[in-house]
Formats: structure tokens, sequence, C-alpha cells
């Protein structure tokens, strides 16, 4: 049987204007457009945001440093004609992170963009490079940003006093265990 | 505002509450159901942030009326059989196939927007504030239902026939949404006025649907009943629904 799941798309989020974005996860949709809901959705319904970016999956080169550590993926990079295109580069700086928005490069490749961002960025541990084309993202828009993130004015659903039963049930527990 | 006019406002908020409750009822059966992952999450989405709208129409209700704003929404909920609720048929009809499901969100929501455009100029401030509150997130779910309709009636043949199907089935119930809610002929210049509503919902709704190649049918039996009437559905949706708070009349949530 054929695989009949939807193709995947990367969720990145923006919590502040300005600020690098965030990897968040990955979800499933029919096309681009509609990832962008999911993606909403799935991550970003409570939590408050400035914006959102999906992009997918197969749009992004990954390297790990493990694949970079004995230099021989760098030195088999071409040098590549053609048109010259800007890729924004994400990186996993700690080893438990997530990844998050390093810098922008412009470069005739996916490939040359990376190296070029290697270089750029030469002294810092990168545990996992992305590298993908700017043309490749959707973004959330300006306009938008009320109906899709402004929703959580209180953060009550955080506190487990919140949930009486919650608070009830593990009341009975405590009790019975005594 | 005089008594007279504060018992109508209720009157009209909790039948809106109403069909924000029992359509967030409806949409909340499809939790674990859905037909993939993120749209369940999707519609457990939509059907919490319908039951916010319920919580606060009913509150703002309670106001006028002198109740308590923490017992009074669970009262409307929990402790009224069907023939007390004021929704519109189209609510509570079950939940069909995903693409009944999602057109029938669609159908109201746009209608909804509409509502709470006027509502948003509402002389009555705590009514203007609650509605402009609803309307940034009416705005998404508009935007989630229209963005299922060219993709479900443009899809495969058997997506378009669901969705054409699923049309045909809801139409009659859509001139039951444009009548007078209760309580409205005394509220000119607090609420817009539902009627009215009418000619910009069938505008936008129409076009929409055009280009997802779906037509709503040319002849159809029109189920306008007045709101005192509910279908035979709402009974088992309300043993369900308020079965539990039945059961433990003492029980705090």
């Amino acid at each position: 049987m054929s695989d009949t799941q939807w193709p995947r798309f990367m969720v990145f989020q923006q919590v502040v204007a300005g600020e690098p974005l965030v990897h968040n996860g990955t979800v499933h949709a029919p096309d681009l457009e509609m990832s962008l809901l999911n993606g909403r959705d799935v991550f970003l319904r409570r939590p408050a945001a400035h914006a959102l970016w999906v992009v997918p999956v197969e749009c992004i080169l990954t390297k790990t440093i493990e694949e970079l550590q004995d230099g021989s993926w760098l030195t088999g990079v071409k040098e590549a004609g053609g048109p010259m295109a800007r890729y924004h580069v994400f990186g996993k700086l700690h080893h438990q992170g997530q990844l998050e928005q390093i810098g922008m490069v412009e470069a005739a490749g996916p490939e040359q963009a990376l190296k070029t961002a290697m270089s750029e960025q030469q002294g810092r541990t990168v545990w996992v490079w992305w590298v993908f084309p700017v043309s490749s993202v959707l973004a959330s828009d300006e306009d938008d940003i009320d109906s899709l993130f402004r929703f959580a004015e209180s953060h009550d659903f955080k506190n487990q006093a919140y949930y009486p039963v919650i608070t009830m049930m593990r009341q009975i527990r405590a009790r019975g265990k005594r | 505002m005089e008594t007279r006019l504060n018992a109508g406002l209720a009157e009209y908020l909790i039948a809106l509450g109403d069909d924000e409750l029992i359509l967030s009822h409806r949409d909340s059966e499809w939790c674990g159901h859905a037909p993939i992952l993120e749209e369940d999450i999707a519609f457990a989405n939509l059907a919490v942030d319908e039951l916010g709208h319920a919580r606060l129409w009913y509150e703002l209700a309670a106001e006028l009326l002198d109740e308590d704003k923490e017992r009074f929404p669970d009262h409307l909920a929990y402790f009224r059989d069907a023939s007390e609720w004021r929704n519109v048929q189209l609510v509570s009809l079950p939940n069909g196939d995903w693409a009944f499901s999602v057109l029938r969100r669609y159908l109201f929501d746009v209608l909804e927007v509409e509502r709470l455009r006027g509502l948003k100029q509402s002389s009555y401030k705590p009514l203007a504030e609650a509605a402009a509150k609803i309307y940034n997130e009416e705005l998404y779910h508009v935007r989630h239902g229209r963005a299922w309709l060219p993709r479900l009636g443009l899809g495969t043949e058997e997506s378009h026939r669901r969705m054409q199907t699923a049309l045909n089935d809801l139409w009659p119930f859509t001139p039951q949404l444009f009548q007078a809610l209760p309580g409205e002929s005394e509220l000119s210049g607090v609420v817009p006025t539902t009627p009215g509503l009418e000619a910009e919902w069938r505008t936008k709704v129409v076009a929409d649907l055009a280009s997802a190649n779906l037509n709503p049918p040319e002849k159809s039996n029109p189920m306008n009943r007045p709101r005192t009437q509910q279908t035979e559905h709402m009974m088992d949706l309300l043993s369900e629904s308020q079965m539990v708070a039945r059961a433990n009349v003492e029980a705090r949530w």
C-alpha cells in the first residue's frame, strides 16, 4: 500500500518582531497554504507569536556536525554558476535546543549556500545546519496577527489549580498513599 | 438601560450563545476521529473557541438579568430541556461526514463574522467589546473553512461529490439563520438586524462555493422553523452533554 500521508512542512515561530525565528516542529498538510493554518493550530493557538513560517521539508538541506566532521562533504561542494538566490540559514547551537535562525546568505545553490554559511559562522559550534531558499517560505501576514495568535490573554490554563478536578484527583491519590 | 430592554437583549444573547454552544459540542465530537491529526487538533481548537464565545454571551446575559456570572452559564448549558434552547437547527444536525461538518461550520461562520461586524458597533459597550474579541477569532474560523472549500470541492471526484451532497443537505436549513432573533425587534441600535445580514452572506457564500465548483441546489424545501422548535437530534445531544452535570447536581468543576 502506498503512503497516504500528506507531505510534511517545517514550522517556525517568531515570538517577538525582530528576534530570530525558531523551529517549532512538523505538520502534515495537503499544500503550503494549509500547512500555515495547521502549523498555527498545532503549535501556536495559545502562546503569543509575531510570525509563523512554513517550509516544505524537501526544500531544506540539512547537515549534522557528524556528517561534516571529516571535511569530505565540504571539499566535494563544487563552485556553481547560474543565478544567485537568497537562503535562510538555521542552526542548532545547543545540544538540547531548537534550531534557530542564524543568518542569510546569497548563493547559486543550497550546497554553496551552506558552504558560505559555514565559513561565515566559523568558530561557532553548530550541531545541525539547515538551509533553504527564501522563496520556499510562506510567512504569516502582519495583518493577520490578531486573528492568528492573540488569543491567550490570561495564562490560567497553565496553572494546575485552574483544573479543580485534576487537583481533586491528586488529593484523593495522595490520601490513598498515606 | 430599561428593564424591558435588558430582558430582550438577554434573550438575544442567550440565542447567540446557544448557537455557539451546540456547534461547539458537534465539533468536539470530531475529537479523536478527524481524518488527520492536524485537522483533529484544528477542529478541537474551533470547538474550544466556540465554547468560550458561548460563555461570553451567557455571562453578558447574566449581568443584564442580575444573575450570578459563574452559575448562570452552567444553568443554561446543563439544566435546560431541548424545548428551552434557541439555537438554529443547522448547528444541532449530526456531524455526518467531514465534508458536512466543514461546510456547516463555513456557512455558519460567514454569518457570524457579518453579525459581529455589526455588534462591534453596538451602543451597549460590554457587547461591543465582547464582539471585538470574538470577531478576531471568527476571522480565523472563516479562513479555515474557506481554505477547505476548493480543496474538497475541486479535489477528487469523491470529495466533490461529498461536498455537493453536504451542500444539498445543509442548504434548506440556511433560511432560518436570517430570522430575527428573540428580543431583536426591541434592540435597534444595539444589535444589527439579522434579516439585514442575508444579502452580504449570500454574495460571499455563493462566490466562494462557485470557485469550488459547488452550487446551491435549485430546488430545496426550506426548513425555516422558529428558533423555539428544535430537531429531534437535540434530545440525543443534550442527553450526552448534560448527563454528568445532572447526575451530580452538587459537583464542582
